[in-house]
């Protein structure tokens, strides 16, 4: 009943005009970057990040997780069109999608996707409105030592699991923690290395790290990508609605992959792009389709984007609930809620019920919206691909220049975002992810700051976090994690070894 | 309903553009970089760390109870020194093909931004975007000089409409040189 009277209140906090129109102009941006290949959510949360330092927290939140998933329908266009992920977690969304293209199928694969992708996001709605009060109700007994163990988990989580060696992950995020520790602290008051440059007293700010590691560095990146893309000369819509046979087809592909979605995106760390992985390779398994999987089945298009959606609302629980993002996306989240002044964490539910349950509701009204956008409107999408990058990408690097000096109106931030695009493009080059550096970046004054507190209870014995019982289990948990990870990666390295040595 | 979507065409290009297009070639026929190279990521972070345990050292790491302003650095860079000494031995071991680098992209997008943070304060918005987008767009030798022309000038008034017209943000549009 909570549920019901919780939602519905939500559901006037997210329709009233000003955070309708800010979903709106979310799911639209969200939507127009997801489609544009090389470029992820992530530049698109970063660029709109200072621009939600104006606004109520609730409009802003709900602004920023209408990109986040608006992202995620506008990524499957390229998808199918183009054979080119618009973003990471629609790759899989390719298999299927790119051949039903090429068999004049491209309108259906796209009405698919999108009914899909809506379907999948209202079953990650219900999960999250469900799941999160208990979880929060869980969490409201964790003491430092607990939140120090849960961060902990939820870094390494982050990292290891993510594709990429997870040495490497690990290492960044550790030096993401090392990053947070810029400017002064907090505790004592002392600076640490800002290099006596007032700018860097109150830290590095967030929205240059993100814009830097992700704007900048992918965009670097994306140039050349783009140059030699492979571009479909033409698209034929011979048909945009399924048939009914189809529909059918679809309906039980998309709760099976909502619901694996659901849980993985609950999961710190796993997010969208293994949500949608193993929810093809379930459906694989199990549909009774599955001799044309590959070959153009609607199933397969259905099954990764209901899975990617529902995640990308799902991933939201830990975030909010226990404010341990599983993605870097998630991280730039509780980066703009502490803006605002809002600390993430069990008491969020209670103290910004409005918030939560606004932002829930809003889930419901951005997807329908979206629904709009990708349905009706899918034409103006598809011209947006023909668009070429040429023209795409100096005006996007002008508009992260603007966006990053009217910040402070501060030169020094432009260069300060130079470095980190050309660190963000050096780290891609040398394989090191971008992402758990960012999570470790917002995580790692909190991170501080627990440990300094359990350290200052337990009387400086740092054998609490292994005796306090939720504390140990967090903790062996994240070894457990960590050497499995580390274990796997090497024995994927084996294989790979092999099948080139009898390659060879 | 056909969409047409027209594949980039190869227009004539000036000798400046087409020094930049040899430069590329010369980078995609370069042959791959050698092992140890790929190695520097990690000495890099090897040196990071150093750089926080010192400086960590140097603040004061505090007692076990009542841990320093440099009590965090020094063990985050203890444990990022560890991992960088691994992953140097792992890079040093991995023989797979690097990634081919795009320094001009590399190059043209940095020195973009550099001209942005030089010009905006000094001529004004206008002028500084139109710059930024000319030095952007070098790295694609497919769109022609007057291509990145006609690309700055229209950007450069829309920032022009958008930011100081409809949102009035605090810029000066030209500024006397």
């Amino acid at each position: 009943m909570d549920i019901i009277a919780g939602f519905s209140h939500g559901l006037l906090v997210a329709l009233q005009p000003e955070n309708l129109l800010y979903c709106f102009i979310g799911v639209t941006l969200g939507t127009f970057i997801g489609v544009l290949p090389g470029i992820g959510s992530m530049a698109a949360i970063a660029m709109i990040l200072p621009l939600t330092f104006y606004l109520e927290p609730t409009s802003a939140l709900v602004m920023i997780a209408g990109v986040y998933y608006g992202a995620e329908y506008g990524g499957s266009i390229a998808s199918i069109l183009m054979n080119i992920p618009g973003t990471p977690s629609s790759s899989i969304t390719c298999i299927d999608g790119y051949p039903m293209a090429r068999q004049g199928r491209a309108g259906v694969a796209l009405f698919a996707s999108a009914i899909a992708s809506f379907g999948g996001g209202m079953i990650g709605m219900v999960v999250m409105a469900v799941l999160a009060p208990v979880l929060a109700q869980l969490a409201l007994n964790f003491g430092p030592t607990e939140y120090f163990a849960v961060i902990l988990l939820g870094l390494v989580a982050a990292s290891a699991v993510s594709n990429g060696s997870p040495v490497k992950g690990v290492a960044m995020v550790v030096a993401g923690l090392m990053l947070g520790t810029i400017g002064v602290d907090i505790t004592t008051g002392a600076e640490r290395f800002t290099m006596g440059i007032p700018e860097l007293r109150d830290g590095v700010s967030l929205v240059i790290v993100a814009m830097g590691l992700f704007g900048v560095g992918e965009l670097i990146v994306s140039i050349k990508a783009n140059a030699s893309g492979a571009h479909q000369n033409q698209i034929d819509y011979r048909q945009f609605y399924p048939t009914r046979a189809e529909w059918k087809a679809m309906f039980a592909p998309i709760l099976r992959g909502g619901g694996i979605g659901s849980f993985f995106g609950a999961l710190p760390g796993t997010g969208q792009t293994v949500a949608s992985a193993v929810a093809y390779a379930v459906e694989k398994k199990i549909s009774p389709a599955r001799a044309r999987f590959g070959q153009g089945a609607v199933e397969g298009v259905a099954v990764p984007e209901a899975a990617n959606n529902s995640a990308t609302q799902t991933a939201f629980i830990p975030t909010l609930t226990l404010g341990v993002p599983g993605s870097a996306s998630m991280a730039l989240v509780i980066g703009a809620l502490m803006i605002h002044g809002i600390v993430p964490g069990p008491r969020l539910l209670v103290d910004h019920s409005d918030l939560f349950w606004g932002l829930v509701a809003s889930f419901l009204i951005g997807n329908i919206l979206l629904l709009i956008l990708n349905i009706p409107l899918i034409g103006l999408w598809v011209r947006l691909l023909q668009i070429p990058y040429k023209y795409m990408y100096p005006t996007i690097i002008v508009l992260i220049c603007v966006g990053v000096y009217s910040i402070n109106n501060n030169v020094f931030d432009v260069w300060l975002t130079l470095a980190f695009g050309w660190a963000g493009y050096l780290m891609r080059l040398f394989r090191f992810e971008p992402a758990p550096l960012l999570i470790g970046f917002v995580l790692g004054p909190m991170m501080e700051e627990q440990l300094r507190r359990a350290m200052l209870l337990s009387r400086g014995d740092p054998s609490v976090f292994l005796t306090r019982p939720i504390s140990g289990v967090l903790i062996v948990l994240t070894v457990v994690l960590l050497v499995w990870s580390i274990l796997s990666a090497l024995r994927a390295k084996r294989r790979m070894r092999g099948a080139m040595r009898s390659a060879e | 309903m056909v969409f047409p979507i027209s594949a980039p065409k190869g227009p004539a290009m000036p000798s400046v553009i087409s020094f930049f297009q040899r430069l590329q070639k010369a980078e995609d026929t370069a042959s791959p970089p050698h092992a140890w190279l790929g190695a520097l990521g990690g000495v890099a972070l090897l040196a990071l760390s150093v750089v926080f345990i010192w400086g960590g050292i140097a603040l004061g790491v505090g007692s076990p109870r009542r841990l320093g302003t440099g009590a965090f650095p020094v063990l985050t860079g203890l444990a990022l020194a560890l991992l960088s000494v691994a992953i140097i031995f792992m890079d040093l071991r991995d023989t797979s093909d690097a990634e081919r680098p795009d320094w001009l992209a590399f190059a043209a997008i940095g020195a973009a931004l550099m001209v942005f943070a030089a010009s905006v304060e000094r001529i004004g918005l206008v002028p500084g975007v139109f710059l930024t987008v000319i030095i952007a767009s070098l790295p694609d030798p497919s769109l022609p000089w007057r291509g990145k022309l006609l690309l700055g000038g229209i950007v450069a008034l829309g920032c022009w409409g958008l930011f100081i017209g409809a949102l009035g943000l605090p810029f000066d549009a030209f500024k006397g040189i």
